[in-house]
């Protein structure tokens, strides 16, 4: 049962309100790998496959177990000793019919050893609960193939995700307050004319105090620019522009200044309106636009084509409007021609970058976003460990989180030593305590660290016994599949590189590992 | 790994999971999830109300529910569904209105814990007193997008739900949306309004019609008596038949309502020459030479060609107007002899109507015109929801939930979800709980509040649907007046006040520094109400509700300084998130096409405050989206 176009717009309406129709089909058309149907794992796939992933593929040896049924939505009581993978898949089937998705009842050490191309078919893998020796290995060869690998898990009261991109654009980087583009620095040449057709002193009152803050910023630069051809730079010469504004207000018979909101605003933005237009002209999809940068640019980017919201009348609020419009459009069609040209030396066909996406990125510019993650290699090596952040953590005794990243790490070498979890039987739970106590030193060791680890986190970790619990992993299945979703689309910025959640303190913590 | 919660919860707190009784509210985006968690987190006695079914715009999120279940109670189906899964819990699904009088504050005892997952103000209100007048922990809960919020409220402990203000709706004066609208949204407003008009509930407040009495209309004296009189025998003499009226004597004709609305009132609004003399003057339409505006379609990026992303041309929506008119009708007609229809933007024809209509009129204002796929986020007041929050969120419900029953719940905490972590590296930000404020008009020890409003001109009826159940959230009041008489205003027993209700409360001596006294029995809620009467209120507004007399000479000062610009401001701030699951009515137009932003349509429906605002001031009625 294939739902057609209406139906699926209707079905996915509330987010393509966030990514629009181009993240939607990067959605749609992504194939993404799970390694092991646990709870976090199927947490994961259960809030990317509702917003319509293409497929996905799980990969997972176990036998639905006792304690799966206890924490996994996905995996039904009736289901014990079957095929972990397959039962998942089964049931993640059923939450949106336009998705394909498989199994593969195997280890992923095998597949390794025996179909070595196997995961780099995927556009990302998503891994939980792996031991460290088969987790380096994977990601090696997926950081060789440069395909994006998040790892997850949901251990106790904590959450931990670390995401692995060698290289990774956005384009829609979607910014918080992003500050406007307006050109106020470096006029182009209709807006000068545009602003200096505009004459002040000959407004009466209404059209005096409806004059966009825009044109009212220009005209008191160009006044402040006869002084010494400079712009103002610091917070005292801002602030004496900011004067100058504000003495331009209309006064009354009586001198008392009118209430001129347009002059607020104008006065208000001085100080965003001053930061100097720049480029960053460094992106390997950006040639084109750095050719305009270098040319036609004069060492800008092109103009992004859309002015704020201010006090002002239609007409002139309009008019604006279209200048820069009509800017931002002749930019494009000269970064398009350089697309074309480029296309053309690499014997592509002109279709090969659609106008659209010529300018989204246009209109981007200045948002645009190079994420490199340092590799697992790198983060396992004590050589290259980020020693120096660890300690300086430990060291913060407000935001301890970090120390969790240390425990986590450390059960991680427990399992090598002794193909187990701390704490995972009841009556161990005593005698694991000095044996991890013991792997947390050796890691601290290695990394060269000299501070300690308080023992109350060795104890709580091996009370954990490794449990998932189902509402951590909740949590976690929608922090990770937001950024499954980020790295697919190439909107957003995912998270670089790692994530703890401690749900105890219902706080977390982002850092480079 | 271990799946146990043996080692991870404490004896005592899996005793109490296991054994407490959890009241639910909501089955939609974060309450499907939060049943889930709870099933599986080893709850056995859980109960579950949600007024709503499913929908199709649910299913991208709502993972309990599939295509198959469209139309079915969603508090029915997540529960046959988590059963499931955990055939021993014991789920109770009520496919009812919490705010019903059913649910009086003993249903509420029962439970140790509500959970809210709401998607509306109103029920919010409502269940936060019945929690308040149980004394039952509540946890509160929303979503906006990628932004998300928990938070815990315990009687004498917190803040409760409204201890401090919410930011209210944003209205437009009634001449911009009837006379000189420069905004797409104007078009919109004026289109829903027109659709009301033809198959909704009668509204004096929604007349779509040209306003003879905008001020600025009026130059002299001379010219106003002048329009008074045309008034009378304008736009082919209809204009003092309501539009349903009229409509219906027309056999809701295409033609002669396109030739009505866009034709003869635009030709009416020309007339009144005062208006033009400084903005661009209107162009009428005319149902049988329609421009050809083919070409004017790509304002909008080229999204893969789907419809709804593409801005109609002007004989598109002629067309889709004359068709979408004839389905409304239809409904209309199948909905008996005094059925009326109301506006829902996923309902097809009433989405096609709007937008259709809203477009030949932004067409005949010269106002960039807007794809269906916009006009239902801005008419809908659409809140775009995905599956990663509600989920994140509803995690995080059932943390705060445990700490409670574990007896901690001083370590509860208010926590925001980020869009992306902050610049302390924070994706959540955990806050401690406030402590309630003294002059809350609801959970504090006397509640009591402070109104202004004209006594001479409001009716009983709107300060009961307007301020006491729309503005207060009280759901069956009974009002009297502390006139040492005892006189009763309002009672909650039907028919008894009913011939009050078109009175004016002036005749029942209500003036300035009159008080009331409002009961309600179901949310066991007392609160004072001192009235101030004042002439006029800025921005038309028909009242004014103040939480307590310091704010009030606050505002008052801030009055004599300057025109109010606050409610303009504060409406495309991200951080204030307003608590929402899903789209209601309740917030204002502005967040909205947060993807979109590369598309060209963008730029002009960016607020224009025109100068028409500030003459408007006189006008009465004020238009509310």
């Amino acid at each position: 049962m294939e739902s057609g176009p209406a139906e699926k717009s209707k079905k996915y309406d509330r987010q393509l309100r966030l990514w629009g129709d181009h993240g939607q089909a990067a959605l749609e058309s992504a194939k993404v790998c799970l390694v092991n149907a646990t709870a976090t794992g199927t947490e994961i796939l259960k809030n990317i496959i509702l917003p319509g992933i293409g497929s996905f593929t799980i990969v997972d040896a176990h036998k639905v177990s006792g304690e799966d049924i206890g924490n996994n939505f996905f995996l039904e009581k009736d289901t014990i000793g079957k095929s972990r993978a397959q039962v998942a898949t089964e049931l993640l089937l059923e939450l949106n019919e336009d998705v394909n998705g498989d199994f593969i009842e195997e280890t992923v050490d095998n597949l390794l050893r025996n179909n070595s191309g196997f995961f780099q078919n995927f556009h990302m893998v998503i891994v939980t609960d792996l031991p460290e020796r088969t987790l380096v290995t994977l990601a090696a060869q997926l950081w060789e193939s440069d395909t994006p690998l998040l790892v997850c898990r949901s251990y106790g009261l904590i959450g931990y995700m670390r995401m692995v991109l060698k290289e990774h654009t956005v384009v829609e980087s979607h910014p918080d307050n992003a500050i406007e583009d307006l050109r106020l620095d470096h006029p182009f040449r209709t807006l000068t004319e545009y602003c200096n057709a505009q004459n002040m002193a000959e407004m009466t009152k209404k059209e005096h105090s409806h004059t966009p803050w825009l044109v009212i910023i220009y005209k008191f630069l160009e006044d402040w620019k006869k002084h010494n051809g400079e712009m103002p730079r610091n917070y005292k010469e801002k602030s004496k522009l900011k004067e100058m504004i504000r003495e331009g207000i209309l006064k009354n018979q009586d001198l008392v200044p009118e209430d001129e909101e347009n002059f607020d605003e104008a006065i208000r933005n001085v100080n965003s309106t001053l930061v100097p237009t720049k480029s960053k002209p460094f992106w390997i999809l950006a040639r084109a636009v750095k050719e305009f940068v270098q040319n036609e640019g004069q060492g800008r980017l092109p103009v992004r084509g859309s002015i704020p919201d201010m006090t002002a009348d239609s007409e002139r609020y309009i008019q604006l409007q279209n200048i820069y419009k009509e800017q931002a459009l002749q930019d494009i069609a000269i970064v398009t021609n350089y697309v074309h040209q480029l296309l053309q030396t690499l014997g592509r066909p002109q279709d090969n970058i659609s106008d659209s996406d010529i300018k989204t990125f246009c209109k981007n510019a200045s948002f645009l976003q190079l994420i490199r993650c340092r590799s697992l290699a790198q983060e396992y090596d004590p050589a290259t460990a980020n020693h120096a952040d660890i300690a300086m953590h430990l060291e913060d005794t407000d935001d301890d989180d970090l120390v969790f990243y240390i425990l986590l790490r450390a059960v991680d070498r427990f399992y090598s030593q002794y193909s187990k979890y701390p704490g995972c039987y009841g009556d161990s739970m005593e005698a694991d305590i000095p044996k991890l106590k013991a792997c947390v030193s050796k890691l601290l060791q290695d990394w060269g660290i000299t501070q300690n680890v308080k023992d109350d986190y060795v104890h709580e970790f091996c009370r954990y016994g490794a449990s998932e619990l189902h509402s951590v992993a909740a949590y976690m299945g929608g922090v990770a599949a937001q950024e499954v979703i980020k790295v697919i689309t190439h909107q957003f910025i995912p998270i670089n590189n790692t994530y703890i959640y401690n749900a105890m303190k219902q706080s977390s913590i982002t850092v480079q590992m | 790994m271990a799946a146990s919660i043996n080692g991870v919860l404490e004896q005592t707190l899996q005793k109490s999971i296991n054994s407490c009784k959890l009241l639910v509210v909501g089955a939609g985006g974060i309450g499907c999830e939060l049943i889930k968690n709870l099933v599986l987190t080893g709850f056995h006695d859980v109960e579950l109300i949600d007024l709503d079914t499913i929908d199709v715009s649910n299913l991208n999120r709502q993972f309990l529910f599939r295509k198959e279940h469209v139309g079915k109670s969603k508090a029915e189906v997540a529960k046959e569904s988590a059963l499931k899964f955990n055939p021993n819990a014991n789920i109770v699904a009520y496919h009812d209105s919490i705010m019903g009088p059913e649910y009086g504050v003993d249903f509420f005892k029962r439970f140790a814990l509500v959970m809210n997952a709401l998607d509306n103000r109103a029920a919010r209100n409502h269940v936060n007193r019945m929690c308040l007048a149980a004394d039952i922990p509540l946890i509160e809960s929303g979503t906006a997008g990628y932004l998300g919020q928990v938070t815990v409220i315990k009687k004498g402990l917190t803040e409760c739900y409204e201890c401090q203000p919410k930011p209210t709706q944003k209205s437009f004066p009634g001449c911009t949306i009837r006379n000189t609208p420069s905004e797409p949204i104007h078009c919109i407003v004026w289109a829903k309004h027109l659709f009301n008009q033809l198959f909704g509930e009668d509204d004096p407040d929604q007349d779509v019609s040209p306003d003879t009495e905008d001020p600025e209309a009026a130059g002299d004296a001379g010219e106003v008596a002048l329009q008074s009189e045309a008034k009378e025998s304008v736009a082919g003499g209809v204009a003092r038949k309501s539009t349903r009226m009229w409509a219906q004597q027309s056999g809701y004709e295409p033609e002669k309502i396109f030739n009505k609305m866009f034709r003869d009132d635009i030709r009416y609004l020309l007339s009144m020459e005062n208006l033009w003399k400084k903005r661009k003057a209107p162009l009428p339409l005319e149902w049988n030479n329609l421009p050809n505006t083919a070409q004017d379609g790509d304002h909008s990026a080229q999204l893969g060609g789907i419809r709804d992303q593409r801005v109609w041309s002007i004989c598109e929506c002629a067309s889709v107007f004359a068709e979408s008119l004839k389905l409304c009708k239809d409904q209309l007609m199948n909905s008996g002899d005094c059925g009326t229809l109301v506006w829902d933007k996923d309902d097809e024809p009433a989405l096609n109507f709007v937008t259709s209509a809203a477009n030949l009129r932004a067409h005949i204002f010269h106002i960039p015109l807007k794809s269906k796929f916009d006009v239902k986020s801005m008419a809908g007041n659409i809140i775009p929801a995905i599956a990663t929050t509600n989920a994140i969120i509803a995690g995080l419900l059932v943390m705060e939930g445990l700490k409670i029953l574990s007896g901690n719940i001083d370590k509860c905490k208010t926590v925001y979800l980020n869009r992306q972590p902050n610049p302390r590296k924070k994706l959540l930000v955990p806050c401690v709980l406030d402590k309630p404020n003294p002059k809350c008009y609801v959970c504090s020890e006397k509640p009591e509040v402070t109104v202004r409003l004209n006594t001479t001109t409001m009716t009983v009826h709107t300060l009961e649907e307007k301020i006491i159940k729309g503005s207060l959230g009280m759901v069956a009041p009974d009002v009297e007046i502390d006139d040492g008489k005892g006189t009763i205003l309002i009672s909650s027993e039907e028919g008894e006040t009913e011939g009050n209700m078109g009175k004016i409360l002036s005749e029942f001596g209500i003036r300035n520094g009159s008080r009331l006294k409002c009961d309600d029995f179901l949310q066991v809620y007392n609160l004072n109400i001192n009235i101030l009467h004042v002439e006029k209120l800025k921005e038309d507004k028909e009242f004014e509700v103040i939480g307590d007399i310091a704010e009030l000479q606050a505002q008052a000062s801030a009055d004599n300084t300057g025109p109010d610009t606050n409610s303009q401001e504060d409406d495309d701030d991200d951080d204030d998130l307003i608590m929402e699951d899903e789209p209601t009515e309740i917030t204002t137009p502005s967040r909205k096409r947060k993807a979109n932003g590369a598309s060209d349509a963008d730029l002009s429906t960016k607020k224009l405050k025109r100068s028409i605002d500030a003459n408007c001031q006189e006008d009465e009625d004020i238009v509310v989206l």
